[in-house]
């Protein structure tokens, strides 16, 4: 149980690779970060830092407002869980849950009392006694969990540790894993590159991308108001639709002609021709019944149809234009390759971006929402 | 077997018992011969059966001063054993700090170390052995066990099979031990060394008969019988410029000679076989 502050924490490789180049974030305690982003981005070199296996090269990292940059992973009183588990093959259970206590000079029947007594919480009472070998995927992931809780540290790190195991197991984990976080309590960081993930465990979530951090906010927050391109397009399944457009006051105009109702009118007084991206979520496109196409519609000939089950997705080619478009519609619906279509955008829920930034450019703070990094 | 046709099964079979009947001749020649006394040896043929002394000369050799020797051969058992075992766990020991050392620790020159070490290979003792012996000399070690076992102890070829090993251990692995707050010793102890008890194993048998084995350094370091090893005795034996070769005493030295080699073939064959059991499972 911890409060953890990263103060424009850097990471510069010796050979010059800069890896983070001043990340900024206030965790508090017995919250459940999420940090989400791209290969590459960072996220993992964050987390190893955070752990003490990878060295600080400027910036400060306080847990419970103690600088902690160069104290050594053990001394820092985190846990961590491996992404490949990291288990000893040659212990069995009960002494890979009780490693880090024996280390610590723990009396060998408490450290037995509390293995078992963590054992009882995950289910793995019966498994102590064994090998790693001898455990399926998912036991050897709930043994990984174990090793970190009996510890009780002050801090829980989670470098993907679900992308090991198949889709099912993972949805499972995935909640068994925020139940656990929650009624323990402690302050976690969960790395991933999986979105779902990301939304559905966090209480906040931080999307990072070449380095530095993109977005922090509730998992909601990030969907409703990306701060930027980068975000609008990694957060949200199937990904946003991007439309090049152009704003000229309240109106916006797209190439194929068709006028939206802005939600920005820029500057006041400011009535100049300007270029924009517009984003589209594809659940925020309906298709229109014929005969009903009234302004603001999108016309669009049907390329590939995905049927999900409860929902259908089809991707679609804007008439006249390149531009794909994907619209998550109803299931039920009866369309087919090849068919043309009317699709109308949700207008309450448009997203405009500066094409050359990425910035949004409507108001990024919506009263209800928590603030993002301190910074 | 691939093929099974009963023409090739009687020809192989027929070469395998050629070459075990080749194999296992001399070493029945020696138990026979080891149970004459010397005059029924120099009757002209090799005795194919036991002969009347049965286990008489093994008793002598063991317990009594051989002639030519000025020891008993209890005393060189122990002498190679001393030898043998400290050439093998020396060379492990070393080897496995040396390669934990270069695999896991980041320190300048770390790549230049390694290929030092591993040049090594191509200066055994019979190419040092001039600088070897003075250095030996001087330092006083001639007809002591660590004039025996010291100038062979370090091994490339441990240290590089060691160091194979370490490379394939996952990196996850030590940064859990770090997170579980095991310092570079308990990781050593803990996680790696209990992981490469089949290498150890291995390496032991391969080192120990090495060790065993060794003529030409025991030969020039060892000048007194005290110190003298088995396998050096048995050419003194036979090196006989007046008198009859003692072919009987030859041959029960030599056959103790080949016993705790074979002995520990047989015990570490156990733990190879375990070691290969558990990796599979």
């Amino acid at each position: 149980m911890a409060t953890l502050r990263l103060d424009a924490l850097s990471k510069t490789y010796p050979n010059g690779f800069t890896a983070l180049h001043g990340v900024d974030l206030e965790i508090a305690d017995g919250e459940l970060i999420v940090v989400v982003g791209p290969s590459g981005c960072g996220k993992s070199t964050l987390l190893r830092m955070l752990a003490g296996l990878e060295s600080i090269s400027d910036g400060e990292l306080a847990i419970d407002g103690r600088r902690v940059n160069d104290l050594e992973p053990a001394e820092r009183d985190i846990a961590m869980v491996f992404q490949n588990y990291a288990l000893y093959p040659h212990m069995s259970v009960a002494d890979n849950m009780g490693y880090a206590l024996k280390n610590r000079g723990v009396p060998k029947a408490e450290r037995r009392r509390k293995v078992e007594e963590t054992a009882r919480l995950i289910g793995l009472e019966d498994l102590l006694d064994r090998r790693p070998k001898q455990l399926s995927g998912g036991q050897r992931q709930r043994v990984a969990m174990g090793r970190a809780i009996v510890r009780e540290p002050k801090v829980f790190l989670f470098d993907e540790p679900l992308s090991n195991l198949d889709a099912k197991l993972r949805v499972q984990m995935r909640i068994e894993i925020r139940r656990l976080q929650k009624r323990l309590g402690v302050t976690s960081v969960y790395v991933t590159h999986d979105q779902v993930e990301a939304m559905t465990l966090a209480d906040r979530l931080v999307v990072m991308n070449g380095g530095r951090i993109e977005q922090v906010g509730t998992p909601m927050h990030l969907y409703e108001r990306p701060a930027t391109r980068f975000v609008a397009g990694f957060i949200g399944s199937p990904a946003m639709n991007f439309l090049d457009a152009r704003r000229s006051g309240d109106v916006l105009t797209l190439p194929c002609g068709t006028q939206l109702a802005s939600p920005w009118p820029g500057e006041a007084g400011e009535t100049r021709d300007t270029p924009v991206c517009l984003g589209i979520r594809p659940e925020h496109l309906a298709i229109v019944p014929e005969g009903q196409n009234g302004g603001g519609t999108l016309a669009v000939r049907v390329e590939l149809v995905e049927p999900l089950g409860a929902d259908t997705l089809v991707h679609a080619r804007l008439d006249g234009q390149d531009d794909l478009v994907v619209a998550r519609i109803d299931g039920i619906q009866p369309v087919a390759e090849g068919d043309s279509l009317i699709l109308r955008p949700d207008t309450d829920r448009l997203h405009i971006f500066d094409p050359d930034s990425g910035q949004r450019l409507d108001d990024l703070e919506p009263a209800c929402h928590t603030p993002t990094s301190p910074a | 077997m691939r093929y099974r046709r009963r023409g090739l099964d009687i020809v192989s079979h027929g070469l395998l018992i050629l070459a075990l009947i080749a194999f296992c001749l001399p070493v029945w020649l020696a138990i026979t011969a080891a149970t004459h006394d010397q005059a029924s040896l120099y009757t002209g043929t090799a005795p194919l059966w036991f002969g009347e002394q049965g286990l008489d000369n093994f008793r002598a050799v063991l317990t009594e001063p051989v002639s030519r020797l000025g020891t008993d051969a209890s005393r060189l058992l122990f002498n190679s054993t001393v030898m043998a075992l400290g050439i093998a766990c020396g060379k492990i020991v070393i080897a496995i700090l040396a390669a934990y050392a270069i695999v896991f620790f980041r320190f300048p020159l770390r790549r230049l170390c390694f290929w030092l070490i591993f040049i090594t290979l191509m200066l055994p003792v019979e190419v040092r052995i001039m600088p070897t012996y003075k250095v030996a000399a001087d330092l006083g070690l001639l007809n002591s066990y660590v004039g025996l076992i010291l100038p062979l102890i370090a091994s490339a070829t441990a240290t590089f099979l060691f160091r194979q090993f370490y490379l394939t251990v996952p990196p996850e692995l030590l940064e859990a031990a770090r997170v579980d707050g095991a310092g570079p010793w308990r990781f050593l102890k803990d996680i790696l060394l209990p992981l490469s008890t089949t290498n150890i194993a291995a390496l032991f048998v391969i080192m120990f008969l090495y060790g065993w084995n060794q003529y030409l350094w025991p030969l020039l370091i060892t000048t007194e019988a005290d110190h003298m090893t088995i396998v050096v005795s048995l050419k003194r034996l036979l090196s006989s410029a007046d008198n009859l070769v003692p072919w009987q005493t030859v041959m029960a030295t030599a056959l103790l000679a080949m016993l705790p080699p074979v002995a520990v073939i047989v015990l570490m064959q156990r733990y190879f076989v375990k070691g290969l059991v558990d990796a599979e499972k």
